[in-house]
């Protein structure tokens, strides 16, 4: 609390209106408290990020990262060398077989980058995406990968990277929540609320849920039947009566409680206009594929609608400056039936996901703007025989090597760093590891990642924990 | 709406990577003046006292308490160490520091001499002050004498200091409105006249009243109570309100919660699986129990770390061990087992070290603690004392539960025997003893409707009404009560396969350093060893040896936060050199002094602190007008801060006259929108129905995944980890859970209807008592006109077409309970 506002709350007349209240504030710049200016080590080259989130492991080799080696191996055992050590998940080692790709992979782009037949959307953005070969981690169980990819920790109660951004940049939207998560959601996320929390930092650093449909965030709609005016004119008294309490005892936390309940009057107004498309052309619609024919009747009925809508979301988001938004699509975890799970999975996300970069791009916000696709791992070259499969089908969980791609925020399109192995078992080139990535992540908001840190039981921890390397080719012209 | 506070943004390094030499040249010109300057300065001073310097007279208490810290024996910051002579001679990763006789080359004196107010070293602290860099500088310029023999360590931690009783201060006059009423208040008025400050007054009686209640309770006085109260001009009326707030059974809730923060407590296991913990629940049962009790700190505290070890334990003291089985636990098919046992483990010692001993030890999983006096091997030490139990389930079936069932069976039987009649009918024929036992069998053990084709054997299941009587059968079984077996999760000691404790290199568990045996820290007490081998039992009495300075300082001071906000030492779980130094060091170690004195007994210190003048102070920020807008951490007056998440809800309950007040049993689950619930694996929310939807806050069923968002919205912990000390944000989507949330607009409206069937056409009087019930005092003048006002309009909107005008009054009076329960003072505790 400064002085200056402090003078404010004492010296200006009671009785004022809600909204002559509300617009005095934020022209006396009263609200700036929480809007504070980013705190970066150096200067950004990313604001925003939308984080794709690929929940299960999707199959690298069979979406980014051609393997005819693997193909030509179709059939045959793994080398035992490269079994030793080596846990998985399902897998039986010893009569595990090696399991070629289906999918017809193709150059595209200036900058000639092979994708798989799947993604033929994303096959025309490829000049702007920087594609990561060589991910690599090592947490093999879905929740401690999914932590270790969302929080920097394979363990549970740490903050994850919407939570680090917001707790060193501080909040950009006026009248949004500045981190945000929207779900696709079949049977649910392992980590459910973890995945989007604040873990040891405090929590309004954590994110928000943000619905797709109907009232957006949980208690934002006034009671059944009452009216915005019966709870403005509520408002307008909570304000009179606080402002008594203010000037008898001069309590600063008074003042922040009545500055967050002018936020949540403005949030009230602004969210629902958020899910409000009817400012979108039909052509914008069209792109994203809201309005795509889905006669999925399984688990995934109606995401074709609803991760359309969730990315469109994303981006209106960014526009009215929220900071971070995780899209949770659920689930790639295709143990059995995987060519025809991907083809859904790829159906549900391929369109709307290029027409959101398409859509960032035309609007020049891709400039600042972060796109990051990935899951917590990816998928095993070697077939899954799990004990009771009757048939081999799928892939089990692989986190020694898989692809992600990044977009905007600095980043340079049209490359691909690091190379796999001739049978994408583990990193021949170019490792990156999900702590470089987290470090880069955090350089393109110019941030050190070794020097955001918060003090937690005698440790000053950070997003990257003892670890991070940089990946300067990612954010720097290649040649 | 970020509170300074809760902000430790830090822009500092963590592991110290900075090249050192950028800034080495840059200095090269400022320390040439500085030197000059110096030299000056040291020859005058020398010309003037020749007495040649003596390291450990002169040199020696600058290292030690402005370098060891981070440059000592066993932590070599930069490679750095400063405890002998050949250390500090031979340098660090920037080669030698020290040139004997050569001020010039000596580098040292460049990381000391500070540019613009601040220096390299010593790092994030003051720079050393002149007459140190003087000394420095003479030193080395003499010859940098340092004897072969003689080695350094570092100041001894404060907190690791014995506590020696200190003597309280006497003959300190305090401001006429400022009572000295015990020990406490002359520490305190004497720490504030040291500063210039002065104790703010009395808070008025109807603020001490709900002030007193929030802290022994956590829930509001009633409007009775606080008139009586404030009518009661007798000396004792304030003990007798202590005494009556601290023997009631709400008590042991609202501390209880306190302490179940510290034992990570929820009802469920966490990560992917997170299923629930049906009957952890009997944990916190105890611990509420145990506070309204008073059980003694230290027998409080052998219960819980190891009650399964004393001679014959009771049911209670292996319930106690609960506090060690709330651990997360990751059970996701195909997980390393071993791998998340020893995490359970390690944040078993964690906590013991955070909760009872004030220190960080987790800084010691991976390496020596670079703060703090604790070894990587002390830390697998300690580990060692946790390694060798095993996961029991203990029968600790309650009585109600037994009642309950005897009730339900007493409602359920009359019906089933009247179909066991009906049933007679169709036996094929008589069925002999053993039969119908067979038949008892197949009843008794009945899962499914397929279950009772077994009974074709002995009845007539094709006759034309066996059908309907098989139905019924089937209806009813389904409606049978079952009968409760509950299992307190519990610890106990393996006597087989025992493990063996490594050292694990790096943190890693598969990488196995030296094997070590069940011990304490060096810097603390010696162990006093039962038998042959150091056990659980043996720690915890440790814990309570009179030498051991730690337990009685960081018990008392998080008693002591819980009164007033903040602790002497702020950061309760950590009494290390990175931790907060104490405020009052006097006050802290009278209060650790007294603790076991009282015999460890929490509601004695707890009246001890609430009688104390010190307690009772004003909390308003101008109470004292000069010193308006000061910070108050020497606590010229008290605090004022918001309740807890739990007691926003038990506030709102009981000003509507909602609450259920019901102890201890089974968790609740509130209302939940479906969307939130959703996003966890598999969760089932069936909400609860009658009272107990309206129990207090502590009560809700605790998801780890799902945590109920009221509850995260207003700072709860997580459960993840052991929380000493709770955030206090202040936030718009805390605005919107008071406007909108249903649980909390039922009070409201509950609230509303009675006040408008009470009194029906006094608005006045209504406002008033909805002032007395939620503030506990009646609106001042200013107040009810805004909110006669409100009450006015509010009448005229959202008016349905032929609304009578009783129901238009009453929907006004929701609107102004509504109010009401959303300003800040409802929600604070001042």
């Amino acid at each position: 609390m400064n002085l200056q506002r402090r003078q404010f709350f004492t010296s200006a007349g009671s009785g004022l209106g809600m909204l002559a209240l509300a617009s005095l504030m934020q022209e006396e710049g009263l609200l700036a408290q929480d809007i504070e200016g980013p705190r970066t080590h150096f200067a950004p080259k990313a604001k925003r990020c939308i984080f794709l989130f690929m929940e299960g492991g999707p199959s690298q080799m069979d979406l980014f990262d051609p393997k005819p080696k693997l193909n030509e191996l179709d059939g045959q055992p793994m080398p035992e060398s490269l079994l030793n050590e080596i846990k998985f998940a399902f897998i039986q080692k010893e009569s595990a077989r090696l399991m070629g790709s289906p999918r017809k992979f193709q150059k595209y782009g200036e900058c000639g980058m092979d994708l798989s037949d799947l993604l033929p959307h994303l096959s025309s953005c490829v000049d702007d995406i920087a594609l990561v070969r060589s991910m690599h981690g090592e947490q093999f169980n879905h929740l401690p990968g999914q932590l270790m990819m969302l929080t920097g920790s394979a363990l549970q109660g740490w903050p994850s990277i919407g939570s680090w951004l917001t707790y060193g940049l501080g909040s950009e939207s006026k009248n949004l929540p500045s981190y945000v998560a929207m779900t696709t959601l079949g049977r649910g996320l392992p980590g459910g609320a973890n995945s989007w929390s604040s873990g040891f930092l405090p929590s309004q650093y954590s994110g928000t849920l943000f619905r797709n449909q109907g009232s957006p965030i949980l208690n934002l709609e006034n009671p059944q039947g009452m009216s915005r005016e019966f709870q403005q004119r509520s408002l307008q008294t909570i304000h009179e009566l606080n402002r008594v309490r203010y000037d008898k005892l001069g309590n600063p936390e008074i003042a922040s409680r009545i500055e967050a309940y002018e936020l949540a009057f403005r949030m009230q107004r602004t969210a629902p206009e958020l899910l409000d498309l009817s400012g979108e052309t039909e052509g914008t619609l069209e792109d994203y594929g809201l309005n795509r024919e889905d006669n999925a009747k399984d688990a995934t009925a109606g995401f074709m609608h609803s991760y359309a809508r969730n990315c469109l979301l994303a981006r209106r988001m960014i526009e009215r400056g929220v900071r971070f938004v995780t899209l949770f699509l659920s689930t790639w975890d295709h143990h059995s039936n995987l060519d025809r799970s991907l083809k859904r999975y790829t159906e549900i996300s391929d369109q709307p996901v290029a027409a959101l970069l398409k859509d960032l791009k035309q609007r020049g916000l891709l400039e600042d703007t972060l796109v990051v696709w990935g899951g917590e791992f990816g998928r095993t070259p070697l077939g899954e025989n799990r004990a009771n499969f009757q048939t081999v089908t799928g892939r089990d969980h692989h986190p020694y090597s898989f692809s992600m791609w990044l977009a905007g925020g600095g980043v340079q399109g049209g490359q691909v760093i690091g190379e796999t192995d001739e049978i994408g078992w583990g990193v021949a080139k170019d490792p990156v590891h999900i702590h470089d990535l987290h470090a880069t992540l955090l350089h393109l908001f110019g941030l050190d990642h070794k020097r955001l840190t918060y003090r937690f039981q005698g440790r000053d921890f950070r997003l990257t924990d003892v670890a991070g390397n940089l990946v300067p080719q990612l954010f720097q012209d290649v040649g | 709406m970020l509170l300074s506070k809760t902000m430790r943004h830090s822009v500092k390094e963590t592991h110290s990577d900075k090249k050192k030499h950028g800034a080495k040249k840059k200095q090269s010109a400022t320390r040439k003046i500085c030197f000059a300057f110096l030299f000056v300065v040291t020859c005058l001073s020398g010309s003037l006292r020749s007495a040649p310097i003596e390291f450990e007279r002169d040199v020696a208490p600058i290292l030690r308490s402005r370098c060891l810290e981070c440059h000592n024996k066993r932590d070599h910051r930069g490679g750095f160490s400063l405890h002998s002579r050949n250390a500090a001679f031979d340098g660090g990763e920037s080669g030698p520091v020290i040139y004997p006789k050569d001020t010039n080359s000596s580098y040292l004196l460049d990381l000391i001499t500070p540019v613009d107010g601040s220096a390299e070293m010593p790092k994030d602290a003051a720079p050393l002050s002149p007459d140190e860099i003087s000394m420095i500088t003479k030193w080395i310029d003499s010859g940098a004498n340092w004897p072969q023999d003689v080695e350094l360590q570092p100041d001894q931690l404060w907190s690791l200091q014995p506590i020696q009783r200190p003597a309280i201060p006497q003959g300190i006059q305090s401001p006429k409105h400022f009572e000295i009423r015990s020990p406490i208040d002359a520490f305190l008025v004497e720490r504030l006249q040291s500063e210039n400050l002065s104790p703010a007054p009395e808070a008025s009686p109807r603020t001490l009243i709900r002030r007193l209640s929030l802290d022994l309770i956590g829930l509001p006085p009633s409007p009775e109570r606080v008139a009586e109260f404030v009518r009661d001009t007798s000396q004792d009326a304030y003990s007798r309100l202590v005494d009556e707030l601290l023997d009631s059974p709400h008590f042991g809730e609202h501390w209880g919660r306190h302490w179940l923060d510290l034992a990570r407590y929820a009802d469920s296991e966490g990560y992917l699986g997170d299923s629930e913990r049906p009957h952890a629940w009997v944990y916190r049962e105890w611990v509420i129990d145990a506070f309204n009790r008073d059980l003694p700190f230290d027998q409080f505290t052998i219960d819980q770390l190891a009650g399964d070890l004393v001679a014959t334990p009771t049911l209670d003291q292996k319930i106690a061990t609960g506090f060690h089985r709330n651990t997360l636990r990751n059970t996701e098919a195909g997980v390393d087992l071993e791998l998340y046992r020893t995490k359970e483990v390690v944040d078993r010692v964690n906590t013991t070290g955070m909760v009872w001993l004030g220190l960080t030890l987790g800084c010691a999983e991976c390496h020596d603690h670079k703060h703090d006096p604790i070894s990587q091997k002390e830390f697998y030490e300690l580990y060692s004392f946790f390694n060798n139990t095993d996961d029991v389930g203990v029968t600790a079936t309650r009585s109600w539960e037994v009642a309950e069932y005897e009730q339900a069976m007493k409602r359920w039987e009359p019906t089933w025997n009247e179909l066991l009649v009906e049933l007679n009918e169709f036996e094929k024929e008589n069925l002999s003893e053993k039969q119908q036992e067979e038949v008892s069998r197949i009843f008794d053990g009945y899962k499914k409707s397929t279950d009772l084709k077994k009974l074709e054997a002995y009845y007539r299941t094709d006759e034309s009404d066996w059908t309907n009587v098989e139905k019924r059968l089937i209806a009813q079984l389904a409606e049978r009560p079952s009968k409760p077996v509950t299992k307190a999760r519990a610890f106990s000691e393996r006597k087989q396969d025992r493990r063996d404790t490594y050292v694990h290199i790096r943190g890693v568990y598969t990488r196995h350093g030296d094997m070590v045996s069940s011990k304490t820290p060096e810097v603390l007490p010696e162990l006093v060893v039962r038998g042959e081998t150091a056990d659980r039992l043996d720690l915890a009495h440790w814990l309570f040896d009179d030498r051991n300075p730690l337990t009685p300082r960081v018990a008392v001071n998080r008693i002591w936060q819980q009164l007033f906000g903040v602790g002497i030492v702020a950061s309760p779980n950590d009494f290390g050199s990175k931790g907060d130094p104490p405020t009052h060091p006097q006050l802290l170690d009278w209060l650790a002094s007294e603790y076991p004195r009282v015999g460890w007994r929490r509601k004695e210190i707890i009246r001890l602190i609430v009688h104390s003048s010190t307690y009772r102070m004003s909390s308003a920020d101008n109470s004292v007008p000069e010193q308006s807008g000061m910070s108050n951490q020497l606590l010229w007056r008290q605090n004022s801060y918001r309740v807890t998440a739990e007691t926003v809800r038990d506030l709102h309950l009981a000003a509507a006259g909602l609450l259920d007040r019901t102890m201890g049993r089974k968790g609740i689950r509130p209302p939940l929108p479906g969307f939130v619930a959703e996003v966890g694996r598999t969760v089932k929310w069936p909400v609860s129905q009658g009272g107990d939807r309206y129990r207090r806050g502590l009560y809700i069923f605790f998801k780890r995944t799902v945590p109920y968002p009221m509850l995260m919205t207003f700072d709860a912990p997580d459960s993840t980890v052991s929380c000493s000390r709770r955030e206090r944000s202040n936030t718009p989507l805390q605005a919107l859970t008071l406007l909108n949330d249903p649980v909390f607009y039922e009070c409201a409206e509950t609230l509303g209807q009675s006040m408008a069937e009470k009194f029906a056409e006094n608005p006045q009087s209504a406002i008033q008592e909805i002032s007395l019930r939620c503030l506990g005092r009646p609106a001042q003048d200013s107040e009810l006109n805004y909110l006669m006002a409100a009450y006015h309009d509010l009448l005229h909107i959202d008016v349905a077409m032929n609304a009578d005008k009783e129901d238009q009054r009453t929907k006004a009076l929701i609107g102004i309970a509504r109010i009401v329960l959303n300003l800040d003072e409802f929600i604070t505790r001042d």
